[in-house]
């Protein structure tokens, strides 16, 4: 049996068969549709570096070859939404007759045969053909695209293996922070950075053929293949051989909100979601981190500007609502049979969402003190911000409530993708797009103190009002609610 | 009392349930019982309101399930692991049903005297989430936070399920106990024909989605009907799939049980 083909076939039956992606035809006419588009995307920026280049003192593939490593930092980044490592597939092989590290092997090849890495052939290719053709013929295009492609499995075996590192333990973030951290600090610090002319050197040696430059990306290749090899052989016998068995030395009952009656109960145990599951607990030390960063950075550097620091400072009152509230009631459906069977739960649960994710953004609050005191924005901005979030940005949020049916696992790895239906996507967008929008044009029009003001009254508006559009969302949850139930069924674990 | 009426579910070309008239009296013990497939938890889940029938309804005390949340107060159930919340302790999650039932906390631990024996120290003090428990300690828990409120219908899906011999028999004794303490109506399904005839004065045969046979149980007199039943399907062909009720012209042989109930008859 031929392994490699067999999980091949497998691992695309799995795409195809993903209840998310067999529930609505619509959803996937719209998939091929985008995915078309952002290929295209790609060759048209293709065609305009290699025009768009042109009249520089060097040659436009000079130009890009510097720039690589802007590239495969994005195609890094943009593996975290679109690619899955194997190590989740491996569980179900692992007690039949198949060698471990052969199924190992399988699944690093797949890994690497993956369709991912070769989309950036189309804005290669037509930018080799334009520009490095006229001077090396067909055969240096040729050469160039097969180095890109090496590069893009390099950064694809770099990827698995941080992703796979971070599915164990979330502060393996770290890794790929330091590493990408470095070379940015290497491009940009010193006033000729010597990172810009090795790209140049790696590009130019994959358009010459130079067998030296493949030679050297072939033995990092196979460096990053054996440490993911063995990574991925650790990890799978600890997965088998893993007791689950966590026992708790202290029960945070979290006994203040015994006061609250049967909402105080379900903020309760919101926050024990939080704090007893890996997956939401990773997310709010991802997002907490990033948070902090930012405001670090908008409170001690000149690195952004004035409408740069105003998405930051939205974003770090919007981001922890949006990071929970844009998949709300995706951890309930591991248990939402149990909820909907007892009366009126899941109202008392949206208003004991609403009731703590407004209290939660006392955090951002109070992170914003060191940009406050050093003058970079004001305690009426970010109380206008706070207002205005916990207000209509929520009301948005919550609509989510009546339309999500995907259930998400409490305690998976982060390297699990999360599925999204169309209209979390678009008022997860509207969410960040509207406010800003409105932001900025008010900003123009009244400046900014009557801006503030205008904010705070819509704000205190939507939040005054906030039972009516929670029982809104309740009722309009409840008509829907067998859909969701069998969504929700589907999609569990 | 809960009354089925033209109940009907398919899934796809399958019909999973395809009930013409059930009733349940107040005060019922009624066993559940039916080979894999037979449409058992599908029905509960119809009960519960949480599948979307194709034709009929299910009412209790009068209020259709579908249309109204009230029921929601008399009713315990428990069908499988995804009504547990288990990043709780178990001693949480009581707590916590016990308040979304309007219990408090000293009524919970009343309430949960009774279970002591069925727990046998596994379950309360451990220091330990539902999620690392046990199979069969999940069970029990699963079945006590249905009972804690004292509900006057009880819904239990194969209870017997992962539970040791011993515990096996304490829960027949726990739910014996229950139904004659409360006089609730008591509803569980099990592939334990022992078990079921054991405690339920009533069995619901259940075949592709249709109640074949309503026994009346006294003295366990529906036991040997219902070994040579199953006995007899090793050889029978199998059972053709029925059209709804409202399309069937089938000569019944109807049989009437006890309560009042039409069932349909191959």
């Amino acid at each position: 049996m031929n392994v490699i083909y067999e999980l091949y076939k497998l691992g695309k039956l799995a795409n195809k068969r993903h209840p998310m992606y067999e529930s609505s035809k619509y959803a996937k006419v719209f998939i091929y549709i985008f995915a078309g588009f952002w290929l295209l995307y790609l060759a048209f920026f293709g065609i305009l570096f290699a025009f768009g280049f042109e009249g520089e003192s060097v040659e436009p593939y000079h130009m890009l070859n510097m720039g690589l490593l802007f590239v495969l930092f994005f195609d890094f980044v943009m593996r975290f939404t679109f690619q899955k490592p194997p190590t989740q597939e491996m569980q179900p092989f692992l007690l039949l007759p198949i060698k471990r590290m052969r199924l190992i092997d399988a699944m690093l090849v797949r890994s690497g045969l993956s369709g991912f890495n070769f989309i950036w052939f189309f804005m290669f290719v037509p930018f080799a053909l334009l520009t490095v053709m006229k001077f090396y013929g067909l055969w240096g295009v040729i050469t160039y695209c097969f180095g890109i492609w090496l590069l893009c499995l390099i950064n694809n075996y770099w990827y698995l293996l941080c992703r796979t590192l971070l599915g164990e333990k979330i502060w393996w973030l770290l890794l790929p922070v330091v590493v990408w951290g470095a070379l940015a600090l290497g491009l940009f610090l010193p006033e000729e950075s010597p990172i810009y002319d090795f790209s140049l050197n790696v590009g130019e040696g994959f358009i010459t053929g130079n067998l030296l430059t493949f030679l050297a990306v072939l033995a990092v290749l196979a460096v990053l293949i054996l440490i993911n090899r063995w990574v991925l052989s650790r990890l799978s016998y600890q997965e088998t051989a893993k007791v689950e068995d966590e026992k708790v030395k202290h029960v945070n009952d979290f006994g203040f909100f015994n006061r609250f009656g049967e909402i105080g109960e379900f903020m309760r145990l919101e926050l024990k979601l939080f704090t007893r599951n890996k997956t939401p607990r990773q997310q709010l030390i991802m997002i907490s981190s990033i948070v902090i960063m930012f405001v670090l950075l908008v409170s001690f550097t000149d690195v952004y500007g004035d409408s740069m620091s105003t998405f930051i400072y939205f974003y770090n009152f919007a981001i922890f609502g949006v990071m929970f509230l844009a998949n709300v009631m995706s951890y309930e459906g591991n248990y939402i049979d149990g909820l909907i069977t007892r009366k009126e739960t899941i109202y008392h649960l949206l208003l004991a969402k609403f009731y703590l994710y407004t209290v939660l953004m006392v955090i951002p609050m109070i992170l914003m003190i060191p940009a406050m005191v050093m003058g970079k924005s004001s305690f009426l901005l970010c109380l206008s911000w706070l207002i205005f979030v916990s207000g209509p940005v929520y009301c948005l949020l919550f609509q989510i409530a009546v339309y999500n049916k995907n259930t998400l696992p409490l305690n998976t790895k982060l390297n699990t993708r999360v599925n999204t239906n169309a209209i979390q996507n678009v008022i997860s967008f509207a969410v960040f797009g509207i406010p800003l929008i409105a932001r900025f044009a008010l900003d123009a029009l009244l400046g900014q103190n009557v801006t503030n003001i205008i904010f705070i009254i819509i704000g205190l508006g939507f939040i005054a009002t906030h039972r009516f559009w929670i029982m809104n969302v309740y009722r309009r949850l409840m008509t829907r609610k067998y859909v969701n139930l069998e969504g929700f069924r589907s999609s569990r674990q | 009392m809960i009354n089925i009426a033209n109940l009907v579910k398919r899934f796809g070309e399958k019909v999973a349930v395809n009930i013409d008239s059930y009733v349940v009296n107040n005060g019922d013990m009624i066993g559940l019982v039916g080979n894999n497939g037979a449409g058992k938890t599908t029905l509960f889940r119809l009960i519960l309101d949480l599948l979307k029938a194709d034709n009929g309804h299910v009412t209790i005390d009068d209020v259709d399930v579908s249309k109204s949340e009230d029921w929601k107060q008399k009713v315990g159930a428990f069908i499988d692991e995804s009504f547990l919340i288990d990043y709780l302790t178990p001693e949480e999650y009581f707590y916590f049903i016990g308040k979304v039932y309007g219990l408090k906390k000293e009524e919970v631990d009343e309430h949960l005297k009774p279970f002591e024996q069925l727990m046998n120290g596994e379950i309360l003090n451990q220091k330990k989430y539902i999620r690392n428990f046990s199979m069969g300690n999940k069970q029990k828990i699963g079945i006590i936070s249905a009972m804690i409120h004292h509900p006057e219908i009880l819904i239990l899906d194969e209870p017997f399920n992962f539970l040791d011999p011993t515990s096996q028999t304490v829960i027949k004794h726990v739910l014996k106990k229950y139904h004659e303490e409360h006089q609730a109506i008591v509803i569980i399904s099990s592939h334990n024909l022992n078990h079921t005839v054991d405690i339920c004065q009533r069995i619901a045969l259940m075949e592709h989605g249709l109640i074949i046979r309503d026994l009346s149980n006294e003295h366990n007199s529906a036991e040997a009907e219902l070994e040579a039943y199953f006995e007899a399907k090793i050889e029978e062909e199998p059972i053709k799939q029925k059209e709804p009720a409202e399309e069937v012209a089938v000569e019944l042989e109807g049989v009437k049980a006890d309560e009042g109930a039409t069932v349909k008859e191959e």
